[in-house]
């Protein structure tokens, strides 16, 4: 079985926020809500200085609290460990929203359902293509596939990096990780 | 519950069996059946002037989603936010789809709509009228750089003036003027393989180009080279360099010329190179003779020590070292000194046809050459019928005795347009025609140009949005986006020959027309079109690929066609032989070295690289070598303030896009907070911005990233235009504060300039 799984390089990425249009028009996201955010985070004290653009979007845990609580099941996992809401039988009553520890789901202020990053699953992985986000970042600073295979693009980023999981004392097992930024202005 | 449905999604359903569920499915479970469906277009960007190649994925006749356009290896799908937002901008309920004539007074935002007919007739009558009164000259044409530009400049050249502009002098015209003086010819950025970079706030994770920001982004993550950052600001570019000098607001030329000192003083040069392929280095010696580490201590504010550290990790890096000489250049007076310093200290590196360096772009003639045989179409220029007239220009540019001497005609100073119109020197301006270009946020002196504006007869302004300058028109011409417009084949080699065309991705929408047809219109019209050897794009495309079917079928149908053939630097031995390998016939141009120097040649009047420029110095006495003046931007005030991109903008044209202004509506004014807390200020704070040139309000953002004598504001806000809802009066336009002095032999305009600054 898949497991698929994203790597942010926070190196590479450069805060500029492609991601995030790609999604919002990949997904029609509402105004006002989002499903991916690159936040810039500005440290220390001039001269000595640094820049960490952090994703803020769902992780895909493995052990998710959302589908935890969800007293419907209309929260779920699919084989492959994706996350997903299925609306019809979703009764907005927003356990979920208040039970992830990651502050990813929002309620949509027309439909008034759950949202939340999908890892673009059902619009475009199924169908073979690469999430939104990872397609247009002008650096590569995203890269998604399948940690099972030990051959695929992801795993090679995995084997070659130390990888951080947000929160991991929290045992939700995350599949989306992080390459830690080490660059910042070392001038003395 | 849809048991389907929950094993469609549990499992990795093929697309083809979800036709069934359809009707089950929510809106994004549609998309995919749609998705399934898919037509691309294969296209370019049109976001800003990077010209990224795109794909655009139509789903039911709507562009649903833009990317990279993946048959182009070296962006791949990669888009920026401003790229993936060319649908939002297509779609914009904002947008201008019917030609309006105006009714109010001048700058009311008072219309009523027209047809087309009756539209480009009043044009053409008017354009035809003060052409027959005040001659042809007596109407300027501005556009921002691109096809537009070229369109429009042959209908200029069809009426006969010569007053044709371009967006160069507000941005890329140092290094433009600067590299024919000292290489004869642009040269490229090795990226990717470069081992050392200095970069001069050279931006590119902010002024997004997708091809170079991939490259550097990734060289600059690597553990084993180095990216040093110049700049005032703690950029993004300074986020990831391994080293940030915040240096003094426009000093960057002392800083160069100092290095250049030590690499001198230490004999630290690729003296082989310089004798070999330069002239001049006596007078650089004599120019840097004292611009030593300790003099530009003060004047940038780096350690001498820095300097000396730098310069010999520079020289041990060489030749695999890029010292970058940026893409707006206008920060200074100095910059054209600036710039030649840049590239002179790139000389002295020997890193020119070198891996990891410098290169000449390679298009399909040269390789054409170099193999022996016609192996790579090359193309035709319909264009180059149209001949800018030689009759005097109202900034002079490119004649004799002028200060513009140096600038190309089909370029000019823009910050000479208003000037000339208000005092009819050299002689009366009546008429403004203007393409996608917007004047009022992008130069120097928004009222005076207001005031110049209202003096003129009549003023065309083809767009997209009821941009600020275009609220000014008498007419206003809607053009189609880039999405919905076919253009012509475009010459994209770099390292390799290869090719690419914008294509319409849809139908224009509304009553929209692309630049080729309403140029063509217009000139016909008038009678005045005997130059235009075509009817229609695809009779230019036809003539330009000289009838080669075969590479318009390819570029129809993929956007982009390239030819893999081995790069190649002519100064390096491996790559050379490779090439021979393959293509036997250019061995001929092999030397003993096993390089190919005798084709490493320099189109300047000494054949040569000019380190010293005589023909600059003929013509503007004093600046055919590099010195060190002009380089303050303070004149008498505490604060510089100075601008740069953002990459959630394009300068000042789309923060009227709805997701793009949802992302980034405003742009405060960065301070630092020592700075800040003199003045009383803190974050939000709204402040009045002063100097001898202009007044204006902004709102305030406290940051350490930046130094305590310099402000900052992202370039493109502060729209006075009302047609654009959603940014009208909101932030500074800081060229409305710039002086309207500029910097010698390039005539660029300067962006930094003194403000004071205080609570309002
Ligand atoms: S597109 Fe890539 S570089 Fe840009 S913000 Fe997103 S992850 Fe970062
Ligand atoms: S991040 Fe939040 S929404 Fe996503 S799987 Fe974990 S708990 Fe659920
Ligand atoms: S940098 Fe962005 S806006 Fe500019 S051409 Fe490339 S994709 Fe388009």
């Amino acid at each position: 079985m898949k497991k698929y799984v994203m790597i942010h390089d926070e190196n590479l990425c450069i805060g500029c926020q492609a991601c995030s249009v790609a999604c919002r028009n990949e997904n029609d996201t509402s105004d006002g809500v989002y499903r991916l955010q690159v936040h810039a985070e500005m440290k220390g004290v001039f001269p000595n200085l640094k820049t960490n653009f952090l994703r803020h979007s769902c992780v895909m845990c493995e052990n998710a609290p959302c589908v935890e609580v969800c007293p419907t099941k209309a929260s779920f996992q699919t084989d492959e460990g994706i996350v997903l809401l299925d609306e019809s039988i979703c009764v907005s009553c927003k356990y979920c929203v208040l039970a992830c520890p990651y502050d990813a789901r929002y309620v949509d202020p027309i439909t008034k359902n759950i949202g939340k990053c999908t890892f673009c699953f059902t619009n475009r992985v199924a169908g073979g293509e690469q999430p939104a986000c990872v397609t247009v970042c002008p650096t590569d600073a995203l890269t998604f596939g399948d940690a099972n295979d030990y051959n695929s693009e992801v795993s090679k980023v995995i084997a070659t990096n130390s990888i951080k999981y947000p929160k991991s004392e929290l045992g939700t097992k995350p599949k989306l990780g992080f390459v830690e930024n080490k660059k910042g202005g070392r001038y003395e | 519950m849809d048991s389907s449905r929950r094993n469609f999604l549990k499992g990795t359903a093929g697309i083809g069996t979800l036709a069934a569920l359809e009707i089950n499915l929510g809106a994004n479970a549609a998309d995919i059946i749609n998705n399934g469906g898919d037509k691309s277009v294969f296209s370019f960007c049109e976001m800003c002037s990077s010209r990224c190649p795109i794909e655009a994925k139509i789903v039911d006749g709507k562009c649903k989603f833009i990317q990279g356009n993946k048959h182009y290896s070296t962006t791949g799908t990669s888009v920026c936010a401003r790229g993936g937002a060319g649908v939002n901008q297509l779609y914009d309920k904002q947008r201008i789809v019917k030609p309006l004539i105006r009714v109010g007074e001048r700058g009311s935002g008072k219309w009523r709509k027209a047809s087309w007919e009756e539209a480009l007739k009043y044009c053409a009558d008017k354009l035809g009228e003060i052409a027959k009164t005040h001659g042809p000259e007596s109407v300027v044409f501005t556009a921002k750089s691109s096809e537009s530009h070229k369109q429009m400049t042959n209908f200029a050249c069809s009426l006969g003036s010569p007053n044709i502009f371009s967006h160069w002098s507000c941005c890329p015209i140092t290094y433009q003027v600067a590299f024919p003086h000292t290489f004869g010819g642009s040269l490229s950025r090795d990226y990717s393989k470069a081992k050392y970079i200095v970069n001069f706030g050279h931006n590119l994770f902010e002024g997004i180009d997708i091809k170079y920001t991939k490259k550097l982004a990734k060289t600059a993550a690597k553990e084993d080279t180095k990216l040093l950052v110049l700049e005032p600001r703690f950029s993004v570019v300074a986020a990831k360099a391994d080293e940030w000098l915040p240096v003094k607001p426009g000093t960057d030329l002392a800083f160069v010329m100092a290095l250049i000192h030590v690499w001198i003083r230490d004999s630290k040069y690729d003296k082989k190179f310089v004798e070999e392929y330069t002239i001049g280095i006596d007078e650089v010696k004599k120019a840097v003779k004292d611009t030593t580490p300790k003099w530009q201590e003060k004047i940038t504010g780096i350690k001498s020590t820095d300097v000396e550290r730098i310069a010999d990790e520079i020289y041990k890096a060489a030749p695999k070292v890029i010292i970058d000489w940026g893409h707006k250049t206008t920060t200074t007076r100095a910059e054209y000194q600036r710039t030649r310093a840049i590239f002179i200290a790139n000389a002295l590196m020997g890193n020119i046809e070198k891996e990891g360096g410098l290169y000449f772009g390679k298009k399909a003639k040269t390789f054409n050459d170099l193999v022996g045989e016609e192996l790579f179409p090359t193309l035709n220029d319909p264009n180059k019928a149209f001949k800018v007239p030689k009759t005097p220009r109202i900034d002079g540019a490119g004649e004799k005795g002028s200060k513009n001497y140096f600038i190309a005609r089909k370029h000019g100073v823009l910050m000479d347009i208003a000037p000339a119109i208000l005092n009819e020197k050299p002689y009366p301006v009546k008429a403004w025609v203007n393409t996608r270009f917007n004047h009022l946020i992008n130069v120097v002196g928004e009222e005076t140009t207001i005031k110049a504006i209202k003096k003129l007869d009549f003023i065309l302004s083809v767009d997209i949005y009821m941009n600020d300058f275009t609220q000014f028109a008498d007419v206003v011409l809607p053009e189609s986006t880039y999405l919905e417009r076919d253009e012509s084949i475009q010459d994209k080699s770099g390292s390799l020959p290869a090719y690419y065309m914008r294509q319409k991705a849809i139908e224009p929408i509304g009553d929209t027309k692309n630049g080729y047809d309403i140029f063509r219109e217009l000139a016909r019209i008038m009678k005045i079109d005997q130059n235009y050897t075509w009817n229609t794009i695809d009779e230019f495309r036809m003539q330009q690929a000289k009838g080669n079917d075969k590479l318009l079928a390819a570029l129809i149908k993929d956007g982009y066609v390239e030819w893999k053939v081995p790069k190649l630097y002519y100064r390096e031995k491996k790559y050379v032989s490779k090439f021979v390998e393959k293509f036997p016939h250019a061995s001929t141009f092999v030397d003993e070295n096993g390089e190919m120097s005798s084709k490493v040649k320099f189109k300047t009047p000494s054949g040569k690289i000019e380190l010293f420029s005589q023909q600059v110095e003929e013509a503007l006495p004093g600046e055919g070598c590099i010195h060190p003046a002009n380089m303050d931007v303070y004149d008498g005030h505490e604060l510089c303030l100075m601008s740069g991109k953002t990459p959630i903008h394009t300068n000042g044209h789309t923060q009227n896009v709805k997701v793009l202004n949802d992302m980034m509506s405003e742009s405060p004014i960065w301070i630092n907070p020592r700075t800040a807390q003199k003045r009383g200020l803190k974050t939000g704070d709204r402040v009045l911005v002063e100097n001898k040139f202009a007044k204006s309000y902004a709102k305030v953002m406290v940051t350490e990233g930046i130094r305590e004598d310099s402000l900052f504001v992202y370039h493109g806000f502060g729209h006075i235009s009302s047609g654009l809802k959603r940014t009208y009066g909101v932030g500074l336009n800081q060229s409305k504060l710039l002086n309207p002095a500029y910097g010698a032999v390039c005539s660029t305009m300067v962006t930094n300039v003194g403000v004071d600054i205080k609570k309002a």
